[in-house]
């Protein structure tokens, strides 16, 4: 901890002169840069691969199930499946429980394949009687992947879309028609669509617990397919996924507090597509951390010469506000209480990703969340002080130990908050 | 056996001061008066309320224990309004806690205060001691956040000094021993403590009233003050931060 590499003043020094970097807090969602669209996006855009366009207005293909709900302009918002031009069983292209072993490169090249149709709706009006309403919501409660045809107003146009939080997807058209054959509704989804009394939050814990994987939840979730019957609506892809880890990881974490605490200073270890996750578990009472470092040419840190990092935590007692680095804390935070819920254990946690250059383009909040998950199935190192964990964290990261410290809440926290019993 | 009758201000005052530390508290009750002692989850702070049965208008009680979910307490007492007489009475049957504002009777489930560990108070050695009018410290405070999470607390022979430091701003309250209600000082001491804890502490506390002060070296501090027209009294602990940033 105290031994600091040439290289690493190299870094130091630079970050010091550092400009803010908008890129990192904005993500290609606020458009803090003040240009009205992305340039980040734009760059994915232009370098993905040229894709024959589809040339027609029709479309038929095995949904996976797969459907998106936009967010701008809400409450007036488009919804609509999303449809490969294959047939077959497709359903790992819309399930990210499945990626991980995937290279990002196979990943954009499924995803791209998505067409996705817009069909303009209200977010409130879930009962529309429209079919492409109807199917685009059967689709959200199937299992299976399920033929669906769609009639667009015109050639389905773009070549692949990709957005932070959001899994990317192929081109997109206005869609007028829809038709699907046979959907095979998940059951326990099936039951809480049904039961038009019971909250959304208590639907998605009881399906969670049954077993369902978190993207069908959320899936199920963006069609208005959970919640007292007048309160029920769309919810923009986007939302939907934060809502889901959000709600899902804050029932886990009510347990988890009350649960006896680790023994042991905890260190997990993953890499994955060139982002170094090291996951920190404290003796301690909960308490969470999630630290980015973003290289220079990484996905939110174009720019810069400078490596840039943001973090945000929670103590004990939660947080009020919405965590400034965006969905993917939610995400981190559920995989964690994973972890500890199976255990019936405790912990502060605080987790921290160091993404370098080969990591390029914006894929999701999934990423986070199952790269978490896996980094806690792997076998960990223990140590008795915070002191010693530190040091072995420091074997994996470029970015001294210094400026991660420098930078949290969490473990300023742990290494300079005394307790009283320090002083029995 | 409990049976008690106090002023609603009384009950919110204990709330106040106990509930930025536990959701949960165990009281203890004798026929002198009731107290509680917890600590908050974190291990960083201690609150040691002693209130006695002069503080209310009718008590009755022998020896026992009351685990309050103080969040439930807190709800029901949004329900009286300042001036309002409360009864509070243990029904031991149902283990409940029936609470009367006016014609409103509210009965609330307890908490089993088996899990609920005695808490050991820290020995500590602290020299130096100032009293001080809370609105001071509201001042100090209320500038200190706004530039860092944590402050210094600082006495010598001769003033009470509060201290933050930012990245690029800094906040300093000096008070000599003339604005100082009381001063005691062997030498100079100074700790460093967590603006957030510390602001919740003084908090209850109305700007005219003095707070005592007891403060060592890199030590907890002792924060003392009574409530209930000194019908009670609060004692708070809280652990220092050390230095090395």
């Amino acid at each position: 901890m105290e031994q600091v590499t040439t290289h690493q003043k190299t870094i130091l020094k630079k970050e010091k002169a550092a400009s803010p970097n908008l890129c990192g807090l904005c993500r290609g969602t606020k458009f803090l840069c003040g240009k009205d669209r992305c340039p980040v996006m734009v760059r994915f855009f232009s370098k993905s691969k040229v894709k024959p366009l589809l040339d027609t207005t029709h479309l038929g293909g095995a949904s996976p199930p797969s459907v998106f709900v936009g967010r701008f302009g809400y409450p007036k918002i488009t919804i609509g499946p999303m449809i490969p031009p294959t047939m077959g069983d497709t359903t790992v292209i819309d399930t990210p429980e499945l990626w991980l072993p995937k290279s990002l490169e196979e990943i954009v090249d499924f995803r791209s394949q998505l067409v996705r149709g817009k069909f303009f709706v209200d977010a409130t009006d879930v009962e529309n009687s429209h079919k492409v309403v109807q199917y685009t919501r059967e689709l959200g409660l199937s299992k299976n992947s399920v033929y669906a045809e769609a009639w667009f107003d015109k050639k389905p146009y773009g070549r692949i879309a990709f957005y932070d939080e959001v899994q990317p997807h192929g081109p997109s058209a206005p869609i007028s028609a829809l038709d699907i054959t046979n959907p095979k509704y998940d059951q326990r989804i099936e039951k809480a669509y049904y039961d038009t009394d019971l909250k959304a939050r208590e639907a998605i814990l009881s399906i969670y617990k049954d077993g369902t994987q978190v993207s069908k939840i959320q899936r199920a979730f963006s069609v208005g397919a959970f919640g007292e019957k007048r309160r029920r609506r769309f919810v923009p892809t986007r939302w939907s996924i934060t809502a889901v880890d959000s709600t899902l990881g804050l029932e886990l974490l009510k347990n988890t507090k009350t649960y006896p605490v680790i023994n042991e200073y905890r260190v997990y270890y993953h890499n994955q597509y060139d982002n170094r996750w090291v996951i920190l578990l404290t003796p301690t009472e909960w308490q969470y951390e999630l630290i980015e470092a973003w290289y220079p040419k990484t996905t939110w840190n174009p720019y810069g010469n400078e490596i840039s990092i943001f973090s945000s935590h929670e103590f004990y007692d939660g947080r009020t506000t919405y965590a400034e680095i965006g969905g993917c804390y939610y995400a981190a935070r559920l995989a964690t209480n994973e972890l500890l819920s199976k255990e019936r254990r405790q912990a502060g946690a605080v987790i921290m990703r160091e993404a370098h250059p080969g990591y390029i383009m914006p894929i999701g909040v999934w990423n986070v969340r199952e790269s978490v998950r896996y980094a806690l199935t792997q076998s960990y190192e223990k140590f008795e002080t915070l002191q010693q964990a530190l040091v072995h964290i420091q074997g994996f990261f470029d970015i001294p130990l210094q400026r991660w410290i420098r930078t949290s809440a969490v473990l300023k926290n742990q290494l300079y908050q005394r307790r009283l019993e320090d002083f029995v | 056996m409990f049976v008690a009758k106090v002023k609603s201000d009384i009950i919110k005052g204990i709330i106040e001061v106990t509930s930025p530390l536990v959701n949960e508290a165990k009281f203890n009750i004798t026929a002198k008066g009731l107290s509680l002692r917890a600590v908050d989850p974190a291990h960083v702070a201690m609150v040691d309320l002693e209130l006695k049965n002069s503080a209310f208008e009718e008590y009755k009680a022998s020896d026992m224990e009351l685990g309050i979910d103080l969040d439930k307490l807190s709800g029901i007492m949004k329900l009286a309004s300042a001036g309002d007489l409360v009864t509070l009475e243990y029904d031991e049957e149902a283990n409940r806690l029936i609470v009367k504002i006016g014609n409103l009777v509210r009965r609330m489930g307890l908490i089993d205060t088996a899990g609920m560990p005695d808490s050991k108070v820290p020995h500590l050695d602290l020299p130096a001691k100032a009293v001080v009018k809370a609105g001071e410290l509201h001042k100090g405070v209320r500038a200190s956040e706004a530039v860092s999470d944590h402050l210094s607390l600082n006495i010598d022979k001769d003033s009470f000094e509060l201290f933050a430091e930012g990245d690029t701003d800094t906040v300093n309250l000096k008070l000599p021993r003339d604005m100082l209600l009381e001063l005691q000082s062997p030498g100079k001491f100074r700790s460093l403590f967590s603006i957030d804890y510390f602001s919740n502490m003084i908090k209850p506390v109305r700007s005219e009233d003095p707070i005592t002060i007891n403060l060592g070296n890199d030590n907890p501090i002792r924060v003392d003050f009574d409530i209930a027209e000194k019908n009670g009294h609060v004692t708070y602990l809280l652990a220092p931060r050390i230095e090395s940033e």
